[in-house]
């Protein structure tokens, strides 16, 4: 049986064996792209381990192989005292399951390596935060222990950032910890590292919530997850490091511009988290010009191999850039239209394949009323849209000021996150933004369920209370400015902008036209929903027909 | 681990004041709910607690009770002497490791109940589609039942803990009956309910939120 596959350009495997991030980075390797080099275990090995609670027969003598190989190809060791060479791991099914399942990174730093690493790079600092990364993801992934004994250790050391003496603490706590949980020390062998990481990412596959999360949306119970390992990128190696995401277009509007987030000198993980604040993607161009190039020119490459908008996550090291994960774009909403229609004007598709591209739920969301032409001098600040809709309405930065406010008119409460306190000034407010938290926290869930526009994660804003105003991006906003909140894309602006519903939106205007063309209907009553549907179901029905 | 062998109770003033504390601004109705006293017993100590200056009342269409910064300040002091005395820290840490575990889930049961994705896109669930409303009110269900010990050991460790497994039962089991909006929307939801106990194990704990 073969479990490991390299991640080089011949593999053939399908995306059920390889899972959809280790497909991604086959197709990157294809098109010649920089991806730090590694291997994958395939799903049969996870459907193996959970049969029997046990790696399948094999897997760890092609394990030894595959890392050999790796060391061999990056000229380091693992876990070594000289060269060391440290590895992520990481899960990645056919159909993605964000933030489900577990992710181990820089391992292979035993105590060993961690000092070689750091008379190499001549950076103490670097390779004991590398160093601690490390013991953070293996305590929680793999040992079990619990996030709040971890948050603690994390703000005993905030604020000492860049002190070397703090780290050790912090390292020698987060092992004790690991110790207490496991009833043993961490593994100093790299190879013993290896194997427990990726039981713990099979593993992963079963927890209670990943259970729910598959039952929620139709995901087969028995797929299993692959396993990635690459040799790390280390983006907190130094000022010319990083990470960030990046779209090849931007996902709230479509437009033909490159959009995204980078973090400099941090490692991946930060950014998805939102425990840093983040820049945007821009950025690059001016601090690492080399890499922001570089990083265009994989964006062409992949809409032209996609033949669609696409998203990467990548890190650069030392001004080198690597790309971690790639996918197509999955927009939604008027970014799927305009996407769908620029695309067919480019040539790039047909007519016909950008109407069957966009989904009549799709059209339903166009509907939503959104904020546009925004002038970018307005725009105070971006989070995620986390409940549809915009919201116009005066800054509150307390529950108790948008209760009071409420009576003169229309609110926007913003807090650095909601809690039960904030619960009357959320039933007062028009609108919410939140500084923290995703799609999926408490605020988010209270806002749904009052109906009322919402951003979360504007990890951007700075709301202070005492001196009741909010700061964003260099600017301050008192109490009582006029802001504007689109629910949808995520927007904060300030004033009262445009806004639109879908009758205004051009490329939806084009689309339906070209929809008319194929199906048109005899009464001009029909919604654009059925005019998109029924277009869909004369082009669906001829490909039917079509032989071959 | 032992179990704590007897449980701790929470005189009548404090559990108020600490109610309030950790359901925010409120009504009558909604502290009696919470504290399970009657609405004359919770105003009669809310009366008392607001002479001794440490909560307020708020008149007007968004009024109701509230704790002053003097009221946030003993609560903090006397709910951290309760642990203290009770001896509980370690107890409820534990507890507190693992609804951190079960809080992303439940947050994820919310958010599948209020928006579905098809295609791709996100919207707002409408529940017209009772299969799949039938399917998140079963994993609520199951949810309960993994929620449930967790409950018992924090009851177990401050008596005042009990009313959160009754009232998520409640909640529960009138989302069952039909009453759907005790899922997510009502002020007696289940997400409501989860939510102050997440607020309750900060303020228990003196965990800042950051």
């Amino acid at each position: 049986m073969t479990w490991i596959h390299p991640l080089s350009a011949e593999v053939e495997e399908t995306v059920d064996v390889l899972g959809g991030k280790a497909h991604g980075l086959i197709v990157l390797r294809r098109l010649g792209l920089p991806v730090p080099p590694g291997f994958v275990i395939g799903t049969e090995a996870c459907r193996a381990y959970l049969r029997t609670g046990r790696l399948p027969h094999g897997l760890t003598a092609e394990l030894a192989a595959a890392v050999a190989e790796l060391e061999s190809v990056t000229d380091r060791q693992l876990g070594g005292s000289e060269r060391p060479l440290a590895v992520s791991v990481r899960s990645g099914g056919k159909v993605s399951m964000p933030g489900m399942m577990s992710t181990v990174l820089n391992l292979g730093l035993t105590s060993g390596a961690t000092a070689a690493l750091a008379d190499e790079m001549g950076d103490p600092r670097f390779a004991l935060d590398s160093r601690l990364r490390f013991l953070t993801s293996f305590a929680s992934q793999v040992v079990g222990v619990g996030q709040e004994s971890l948050a603690s250790v994390d703000r005993a050391i905030a604020g000492r950032d860049g002190d070397p003496g703090a780290f050790e603490t912090a390292i020698r706590e987060v092992e004790r910890l690991i110790r207490e949980r496991s009833g043993e020390p961490v593994p100093e062998e790299a190879a013993r590292q290896l194997e427990l990481a990726v039981e713990a990412v099979f593993s992963s596959w079963d927890t209670p919530r990943a259970r729910t999360y598959r039952a929620l949306h139709d995901i087969p119970g028995d797929l299993g997850t692959a396993v990635t390992v690459q040799a790390m990128v280390f983006g907190n190696r130094d000022e010319h490091s990083g990470t960030g995401v990046a779209f090849s277009r931007d996902p709230n509007t479509g437009e033909h511009v490159p959009f995204g987030e980078v973090l400099f000198g941090r490692q991946g993980e930060d950014v998805v988290s939102g425990t840093s604040l983040t820049g945007p993607l821009r950025e690059l161009a001016d601090r690492e010009p080399a890499v922001w190039a570089r990083l265009l020119t994989a964006l062409d490459q992949l809409e032209e191999h996609y033949r669609d908008a696409c998203y990467v996550e990548f890190t650069f090291e030392a001004g080198e850039l690597f790309i971690l994960q790639v996918r197509p774009g999955r927009f939604v909403g008027r970014a799927a239209v305009r996407v769908a229609v620029d695309l067919a004007e480019a040539g790039t598709i047909g007519r016909d394949e950008a109407l069957l591209r966009v989904s009549p739920q799709h059209l339903a969301q166009v509907r939503t009323p959104r904020i546009t032409a925004v002038d970018p001098r307005n725009v105070f600040t971006r989070g995620l849209g986390a409940s549809p809709g915009v919201a116009v309405g005066r800054v509150a930065t307390t529950a108790d000021s948008a209760a009071r406010m409420a009576a003169g008119g229309p609110v926007v409460l913003l807090r650095p996150e909601t809690s039960p306190l904030d619960m009357h000034g959320l039933a007062a407010a028009t609108g919410v933004v939140t500084a923290r938290g995703g799609p999926t926290s408490h605020a988010a869930v209270v806002a749904r369920a009052m109906g009322k526009p919402a951003v979360v994660g504007a990890t951007g804003l700075t709301v202070d209370a005492a001196d009741g105003c909010v700061r964003a991006g260099g600017r301050t906003l008192p109490e009582g400015t006029l802001i504007a909140v689109d629910g949808t894309g995520g927007e904060v602006v300030v004033g009262e902008p445009h806004v639109v519903a879908a009758a205004t939106d051009p490329h939806l205007h084009q689309l339906l036209g070209w929809a008319d063309d194929v199906a048109s209907g005899a009464d001009g009553d029909r919604d654009e929903t059925e005019r998109l549907s029924s277009a869909q179901a004369v082009l669906r029905g001829a490909g039917q027909g079509t032989p071959g | 681990m032992t179990q704590p062998v007897s449980s701790h109770a929470t005189s009548t003033d404090l559990l108020v004041l600490h109610t309030l504390r950790c359901i925010g601004f409120s009504g009558l109705s909604a502290v009696a709910g919470a504290t399970g006293l009657s609405e004359s017993d919770v105003e009669s100590e809310l009366i008392d607690l607001a002479v001794a200056g440490l909560v307020t009342r708020t008149a007007g269409d968004f009024g109701g009770w509230g704790l002053t910064d003097a009221g946030r300040a003993t609560d903090a002091e006397r709910i951290a002497e309760e642990v203290a005395t009770a001896g509980v820290r370690p107890v409820l840490t534990s507890a507190f490791d693992r609804f951190l575990v079960l809080n992303p889930e439940l947050l994820d049961l919310c958010t599948a109940w209020q928006t579905r994705t098809v295609n791709g896109a996100m919207a707002m669930n409408d529940h017209s589609d009772s299969s799949y409303d039938a399917r998140v009110l079963d994993r609520f269900t199951e949810f309960h039942q993994r929620a449930e010990p967790l409950c018992t050991e924090l009851s177990a460790a401050l008596l005042r803990f009990h009313r959160y497994p009754v009232r998520l039962a409640d909640a529960l089991a009138r989302a069952r009956s039909g009453a759907l909006e005790y899922l997510t929307d009502s002020t007696a939801s289940y997400h409501t309910v989860w939510f102050q106990l997440h607020e309750d194990l900060l303020a228990t704990l003196g965990i800042p939120r950051h």
